[in-house]
Parts: structure tokens; C-alpha cells; sequence
């Protein structure tokens, strides 16, 4: 089995302040080294994925964790976009959002989501589904080639 | 004449010839008078009554083809002229002429044939008793100004045209709308019998005659026991025809009146036409025991008294109806008004005072309103009510009125007592919705003044005066005998009067209004009912959804402090925080729940049949660990039925109330019943119950239990839950059209009631 470079960041889109601090002490409590990259919005986050303007040297990411409401636009408008460019399709995109409405998770695979996961209300919960997500889409799963560098 | 009698076969002799029997033209006058015909401008007499040999000591014949003034003198053809050259020759009535010597009065008119002079006996002569004469008419006229009511003004005119004439007995007759009779009022002397309510059929006047009443007012009949005098010659020379009398005073009644007067013991008659809108209303009728002569003048004064009271009448007749109107109006005004206030107008019309039935003077009344009768008085029955409001929904009528109804609905008949009159108004005639008046057979004991059959003499010789025929015919003759006769008139009730039936129509034009506006009403508000509903299932979603994103950071952070920092806050410290972490967690809960039940409301159903047998073995099923851990045993008295409903929300229902009666349950021997109620009418649906012995809900608590988050014991007991349970399972029953209710014995156990599909 291919180990995926332990370089490849995490994106998270993600505009909530809070939540972001709550991913990254989860990480630390879980002892996962793994680089987490943040967006606050759907546009940065598309920039970032293009290596556009200030991230023309970004690190392609492994794996992104996509809120679904954020500030400029719907989530599932950016997991359309991303899906929709040749170029930025292969990237795991996972729906990670508190919405357990059944429309959002269906638009959501119907516009290419590679999965779609519940942030749970509570915390040991929590730190359980980040550790599972981290060590099934980067030891478990195999990435596509053009996901690495 | 003549050709209508003289057929080949005799004819059926009944009413209707006597009805044809020609009394204008009789050929003949009352004997205590002389009459003469004047031809002009000459004034020679052209026919003469026989009897001015009696009365004159000429004989008739050897007036005729002579001058007036054999007979009058100059003075007295002189006046005549006078009267006769008038643009009306009754003006100068009576004239004072001198006859064979003695004082007579002249009356004058004109006829078909040429002039009419008539010679009465004069009256006294003093002038006190003329003075008199006037300032009683004064009186008699100020008093039927005075009257208010027609029961008043009858009698007015009774007593003082008694007063004027002093005849034995005056009565006021008034006629039916079918020229029947009825005596209304009676002035008369003790001694003699009272007639007063007496009825008389319509052929004792019949048509003819009611027709020369109602040109000619006055008639006096001076001694009923007369022998006519015949006019000579019979013909008039200038017409050549008999002479029409109908204006004349002296004119020769019919031998069948006559022999009636006779038959009754009356000796003299006189009557005076009462008229309404130039038709006959009535007469007054006046009888004396023996022969009377009642002077031009007196007769003047009754027929004066005779035409102020139709003035009256119109008046009073007006004023009556007025009030009755206003009556029958303010009856209507109160009536709308209880319904207007009452949100079931049915209710309102058919309780409480005045009753629907006051408004159209009926003894009873009914409303039926969506195949369902409501009755208040004296009805027929709800059965009867039904099949008569289907008849006339069948004919499409807005307004119906009869006072017979069996005549045109047979099956009426067996009601016929409480029911011969209806009136009816139709507030909804394609749902066969009316409004319903009744009236009783009128069990008009009618006593007739005699046998209307009136007996046939065959072959007997003509009346004297009447033309000879032919060949001899039955004659119709009077009634022989004066027996009291009671006719039942039956299945007939008292005719409605126009002002009933417009305050019926009236009834039912605001009502069929009101049930508009309910309707509309009920529309608008449904509508707005459903908007704000959908504004709250939509507010609350949203609500819940936002209110989780900060609620589940405090329990993060909550968590990340406890994690982080736990060693430095202390025991107490650490609770605390576990408190904030199981606060947030209970909120989030709510949250859920609120969500759960904002998706109630929102949610498409999905109907097909659902047996709901197979359902509650699933959802027993879901259960089973409850219910073996409850020990409870699970009632299922009968099969449940096949409903058409939404089965997965049905299934919450059932979860919801199977789970709540597992729960709230402290008996060592805990049970749920999960069963059904026959509908209680056809086609209503089912109701579904689950029944417990548990714990019980008292009363005052009922509306409470399905308030969301409203819980009604401490949050450890009885296995907690959100409170929002029975707020779901509302929302979902009442999606489905359906109603959920509760029955309940605090101590006892509970039983929830509840709906799938619309019911009434």
C-alpha cells in the first residue's frame, strides 16, 4: 500500500472562528501532526485550490473538510465548482456540516461530494469522527496521484 | 234568459243557475212605491207598475202614453225637469212632490229605457226629526273616523246605522277571498237571536247580485211578505227589452231571497254596500221582525255611514297591515340578530323567544339545514319535515306558500291537523336547506244559515214577475229549513298574509347572507391559519438549526476547558463545568425536538391504506425492549382497521402515545389497550385509542399535556423526555385532517383519542 506524503494539508472551509478552534484542539488532543490549512469562505477556498493570486504557492490538499453554510456562498455551490474543474475534481471533498436535512445530503452527492459527515453536538463524539476522518482518508484510502505533489 | 233554460233535457238544476237567475231586469217592483218610466224631453209616461191604482186610484194603463203631469201636476213635472236637465238628476233627490193629494217623495235617476221616477211614501215632516237625523250621522261619522281597529270600526258602523234606522238587527257580513261569508259584527234588541259568527256559503249571494251591490249600494226590501207589482208595459217601448232596474230603489228582489227573509222570520231587510279598492269588502246586513219602511233620507244617511267606513277601511286596513308589517319586521330583527351572535344559526333560530314561528304567526316552525331537521312548536315529524323540504326541493322554489297543502302534496295529508298550511323559503335549494312555517287545519266549524243544498221543486209554477217559459223547468227554490249546519272545512289552515310571507323571504335572504359571510369568514381565516402555520413550522426550523451551531461550540469549549484546565479548578470547579456540558446537551434536545416537529408540519404526507394492525406489530416492535422492561402487557381487544393515512407518521403517533403510556405507569400491573370505536354515523371515521392504567392526568392539566416542552413531572421522573412528544403527535394527527383528545383519571389511567382522517 502507497502511504500518501504525510505533507498533504487538510483544508477547511470553514468560517466559524470556533469551530475552526475546536478542529485544531481536537488535532492536538488526538496527536495528529497532520497541516491544517483554513478558508474562511468559498472564494478563498476555490483561490487556494487554483493556487491563485496570494497561494500561487500552496501545498495541493489531501483532503478538504467543506462547511456548508458559509458567508459568500452555499457550500454545495463551491463543491459544485470544485467538482466541475477537471483540474480540482479529484481532490476528496467531504461535507462536514451540522445540516442533517436529507435535501442538503442528497444535493450534496448529486453535486460530486465524496462524502458527507454530521459535526456532532457532542464533544467525545467529536474527537472520535476527526480521528476517523483523518486516519480513513489518509491512511485507509488511497488518494489519486494528482493529489500529491 | 229564456234560451240558456229551454234544452232539450232538463239541466242539472244546482247553484250555478241560480248564480244566472237575472235580478236587474225583474219586471217588477216592491208594491210600496210606484215606479215610472219618462220618456224625454216630453216626460210621457212610457211604463208604468200596476200599483198606481192602488196607491194613486189611476190605473197603470191609463198613465201610459200620457203626460207625467196627469199624474204630478205642473209643479211637480216641473221639478222633475229640473232634476233631469242636472248633469247628475240624483242631485235633487228626494224631491217633494204632491201626489193624488198626498205628500210622496220623488226619487230620480236615469236607466237604459229613459228617465226612472220612483214614488216613495214622504217621511214626517218635522224638521226637528231632519235636524236630528244630521246631527247623528255627525256623530256616527266622527266615531268611524275615531276607530283604530276594523273589530272597532264594524261595530261602529253596526250601532249607529242600528241607531239611525232602528232596525231589529244590523250585522257587518264580510266576504272571503271566495265570496263566503262571515259575520263580523251585530248591533241588535235583546229579544231577537244573535247571528254573530255565523257563516253563509257564497251562493247565498251569488255573483249577480254581488255585481249590482257593488254598482248599486243601498237595497231596501220594505216587507219581505210583497206581492210584486209588475211593470206595464213589460217591454220598454224604446229599448224593447225589459227595463233595467239596477239602479232603481223599488226594484224586486229575487223570490229566492225573499222566500230566505220569509224562512229566517224576517219582515223587513235593507243592506248597504262596503267597498275596498271599488270592490265588494262586506255589507251591512239589517233584518226587522215585521214590515218597516226606512225613509230616502235615513237610507241616505246609511249609505253615507256605508262609504265613510270604506274610507275608514282603507285606513284602518292600512294601519292594521302597517303594524302587522312592523310586528313581523321587529319579529325578523330579533331573530337575525340570535343568529348572527350564535355561531350555529340553526341553534339560535329554533330556541329562545320570539320563536322562528312567531315571525309568520305560525304555531310551529322548522329549520332543515344539512339533511338535518331542527323543529320548535307544534311540527310534524323530523321524518315528515325531511320528505316535505326534498318535495319542494324538487320543484325549485325560493318561496312557497299554501293553506292546503295536501291538495298539492298527498302524502300531507296524514298530518293534516298540525300541517294543512305551509309556508316555506328555501335558504340553500341545492343542499335542500329551508326554513319551515306551519299552520293547523282551521276546523272552521262553519255554521251555515242553512242548507247549502237548496231543494228542487220540479214542475212548480215560475215566482211571480219572471218571465213565463216554455216549457216548465226546475226552478231553484230557497231552503226550507234553518237547521245550524256544521261543515268541517278540512285540510285547509288560516290563509297566510302577504306580510308573513315577506318577512319569511326576508328571513331567509339575511340568513343565506350570514351563512355567506360565515363561509367566507371561515375560508379567510383557514387561509390565514395555514400561512401563519407555515410561517411557524419554517421560523421554527430555521430557529433550531441556527440556535445548534453556537450551542454545540459551548459544549466544545465546555469540553476543551474541562480537558485543558480541569486540574486547576477543583472539584467543584470540574462539576460546574459538567453542568454547563449537560445543560447545552438538554438544549440541544429541545432543539432536536423543535425540529422534529417544525418537519412535522412540513412534510408532504404520504396516504395509502394502512393496516393498522401491521403498524402497531411494528412499532411494538421498535418498542420491545421498552416493553419487556416495563413488563407492561400489550391489549389488542379486536383487529385494528385498514385507515387511509401517512403510515410513517401514523407510526410516530402510535410510538409517541405506546411509549408515554409504558412510561407514565406505577401499577405493579401495567397494561396498554390499543383499540378502536365504531364511527357513530356512516361514513365518519374511526376513532383510535391507546389506553392506559397509569398514572393519570387530572383535568385541569389536559389542555397542558400537548404544550411543546411543557412537561408535567420533574425531568428524572418517569424516564424524562423533551416534553415535546405529544406536541408531535398532534401536529401529525392533525395533519392528517384528524382530531387527538384525552380522557383521563389522575390515578386511574389515561385514554388518547385520536383521528386519521376528516371527520364532520
Amino acid at each position: 500500500m502507497l502511504t500518501p506524503p504525510s505533507g498533504a494539508p487538510i483544508l477547511v472551509v470553514e468560517d466559524s472562528d470556533e469551530d475552526f478552534q475546536a478542529l485544531t484542539w481536537a488535532m492536538r488532543k488526538l496527536k495528529l501532526t497532520r497541516q491544517v490549512v483554513r478558508c474562511s469562505d468559498g472564494a478563498e477556498a476555490i483561490d487556494y485550490l487554483r493556487r491563485a493570486g496570494p497561494y500561487s504557492g500552496a501545498a495541493q490538499p489531501g483532503l478538504v473538510l467543506l462547511d456548508l453554510n458559509l458567508l459568500s456562498m452555499d457550500g454545495c455551490e463551491i463543491l459544485a465548482e470544485i467538482k466541475g474543474d477537471p483540474a480540482l475534481a479529484l481532490t476528496p471533498v467531504v461535507v462536514w456540516t451540522t445540516s442533517a436535512n436529507p435535501a442538503d445530503v442528497e444535493r450534496c452527492y448529486r453535486s460530486g461530494a465524496n462524502s458527507y459527515v454530521l459535526k456532532p453536538m457532542d464533544t467525545d463524539e467529536f474527537l472520535h469522527e476527526v480521528n476517523m476522518l483523518t486516519r480513513y482518508w489518509f491512511d485507509v484510502v488511497m488518494l489519486p496521484s494528482s493529489a500529491s505533489e | 234568459m229564456a234560451p240558456e233554460l229551454a234544452e232539450a233535457a232538463p239541466p242539472t238544476v244546482d247553484l250555478a243557475n241560480c248564480a244566472r237567475e237575472p235580478i236587474h231586469i225583474p219586471g217588477a217592483v216592491q208594491p210600496h212605491g210606484a215606479l215610472l218610466v219618462l220618456g224625454e224631453p216630453g216626460l210621457e209616461v212610457m211604463q208604468a207598475s200596476e200599483n198606481t191604482a192602488a196607491l194613486f186610484g189611476v190605473a197603470a194603463g191609463d198613465l201610459v202614453g200620457g203626460p207625467v203631469a196627469a199624474l204630478l201636476g205642473d209643479d211637480g213635472t216641473g221639478q222633475v225637469r229640473e232634476a233631469l236637465a242636472r248633469a247628475d238628476p240624483t242631485a235633487s233627490n228626494p224631491l217633494r212632490l204632491t201626489v193624488a193629494g198626498s205628500g210622496w217623495d220623488g226619487i230620480v235617476s236615469r236607466t237604459d229605457g229613459g228617465a226612472l221616477l220612483e214614488l216613495e211614501p214622504a217621511a214626517e215632516g218635522d224638521p226637528r226629526s231632519v235636524a236630528a237625523l244630521y246631527a247623528r250621522v255627525r256623530g256616527a261619522l266622527a266615531r268611524l273616523q275615531g276607530a283604530r281597529t276594523l273589530a272597532e270600526l264594524c261595530e261602529a258602523v253596526a250601532e249607529e246605522t242600528r241607531a239611525i234606522t232602528g232596525l231589529d238587527r244590523v250585522m257587518v257580513y264580510r266576504f272571503d277571498a271566495e265570496w263566503n261569508g262571515e259575520v263580523v259584527a251585530e248591533a241588535r234588541t235583546p229579544e231577537i237571536d244573535s247571528f254573530l259568527g255565523l257563516h253563509f256559503p257564497a251562493s247565498d249571494i251569488p255573483a249577480q247580485a254581488r255585481e249590482l251591490y257593488r254598482r248599486n249600494w243601498l237595497r231596501l226590501i220594505a216587507d219581505a211578505g210583497y206581492t210584486p207589482s209588475p211593470i206595464v208595459p213589460a217591454m220598454n217601448p224604446g229599448t224593447g227589452a225589459p227595463l233595467d232596474l239596477s239602479a232603481s230603489t223599488l226594484r224586486s228582489v229575487s223570490p229566492v231571497h225573499l222566500e230566505y227573509l220569509r224562512n229566517m222570520g224576517v219582515g223587513a231587510s235593507m243592506s248597504v254596500s262596503l267597498l275596498r279598492g271599488g270592490e265588494l269588502w262586506g255589507l251591512v246586513a239589517c233584518h226587522h221582525a215585521s214590515p218597516r219602511y226606512v225613509s230616502y233620507e235615513a237610507r241616505t244617511a246609511c249609505e253615507f255611514l256605508g262609504q265613510a267606513f270604506s274610507v275608514q277601511l282603507g285606513a284602518v286596513g292600512e294601519g292594521e297591515d302597517r303594524a302587522y308589517d312592523l310586528h313581523v319586521a321587529s319579529v325578523g330583527a330579533l331573530l337575525l340578530d340570535r343568529a348572527a351572535a350564535d355561531e350555529d344559526w340553526v341553534r339560535a333560530l329554533t330556541r329562545g323567544t320570539p320563536s322562528l314561528a312567531d315571525l309568520a304567526g305560525a304555531r310551529g316552525a322548522a329549520v332543515v339545514s344539512g339533511g338535518e331537521c331542527s323543529s320548535v312548536g307544534e311540527t310534524p315529524s323530523g321524518p315528515q319535515i325531511l320528505a316535505l323540504a326534498a318535495w319542494l326541493a324538487e320543484r325549485d322554489a325560493e318561496v312557497f306558500h299554501t293553506e292546503h297543502l295536501a291538495r298539492e302534496f298527498p302524502p300531507a295529508a296524514e298530518y293534516a291537523a298540525v300541517a294543512s298550511g305551509v309556508l316555506a323559503t328555501a335558504v340553500s335549494r341545492r343542499r335542500g336547506d329551508y326554513l319551515l312555517w306551519f299552520r293547523p287545519e282551521v276546523v272552521r266549524t262553519v255554521e251555515w244559515a242553512g242548507n247549502p243544498e237548496k231543494a228542487v221543486r220540479e214542475g212548480g209554477a215560475p215566482p211571480a214577475g219572471a218571465e213565463e217559459h216554455a216549457a216548465p223547468v226546475p226552478t231553484l227554490h230557497p231552503r226550507r229549513s234553518f237547521e245550524a249546519w256544521s261543515q268541517t272545512v278540512s285540510g285547509r289552515s288560516v290563509p297566510w298574509k302577504a306580510s308573513e310571507i315577506r318577512g319569511a323571504a326576508e328571513l331567509r335572504g339575511r340568513i343565506v347572507e350570514l351563512v355567506l359571510r360565515r363561509a367566507d369568514e371561515l375560508a379567510r381565516l383557514n387561509a390565514e391559519l395555514a400561512r401563519s402555520n407555515d410561517e411557524l413550522d419554517a421560523f421554527a426550523y430555521i430557529v433550531s438549526h441556527d440556535l445548534k451551531e453556537p450551542l454545540r461550540g459551548i459544549g466544545t469549549f465546555s469540553r476543551m476547558l474541562l480537558d485543558d484546565h480541569g486540574e486547576h479548578l477543583g472539584t467543584e470547579g470540574r462539576d460546574e463545568v459538567d453542568t454547563l456540558i449537560r445543560l447545552s446537551a438538554r438544549m440541544n434536545g429541545m432543539l432536536d425536538s423543535l425540529l422534529l416537529y417544525s418537519r412535522a408540519g412540513k412534510l408532504e404526507l404520504r396516504l395509502v391504506e394502512t393496516d393498522l394492525g401491521e403498524l402497531v406489530g411494528e412499532v411494538l416492535d421498535t418498542l420491545r425492549t421498552r416493553v419487556e422492561r416495563s413488563r407492561a402487557e400489550v391489549r389488542i381487544p379486536r383487529p385494528l382497521p385498514t385507515v387511509w393515512c401517512d403510515p410513517v407518521r401514523a407510526g410516530s403517533v402510535y410510538q409517541n402515545l405506546i411509549a408515554n403510556a409504558l412510561k407514565y405507569n406505577d401499577k405493579p400491573d401495567p397494561w396498554v389497550e390499543i383499540g378502536w370505536l365504531d364511527p357513530e354515523r356512516a361514513g365518519e371515521p374511526a376513532t383510535l385509542y391507546v389506553r392506559d392504567n397509569g398514572i393519570g392526568i387530572a383535568r385541569r392539566q389536559w389542555d397542558a399535556v400537548f404544550r411543546i416542552f411543557k412537561r408535567l413531572h420533574g425531568r428524572d421522573k418517569f424516564g424524562g423526555g423533551s416534553g415535546a412528544g405529544l406536541t408531535i403527535a398532534r401536529k401529525l394527527v392533525e395533519r392528517h385532517g384528524g382530531r387527538i383528545w384525552l380522557e383521563s383519571e389522575s390515578g386511574r389511567g389515561t385514554t388518547f383519542y385520536f383521528t386519521l382522517e376528516p371527520g364532520a
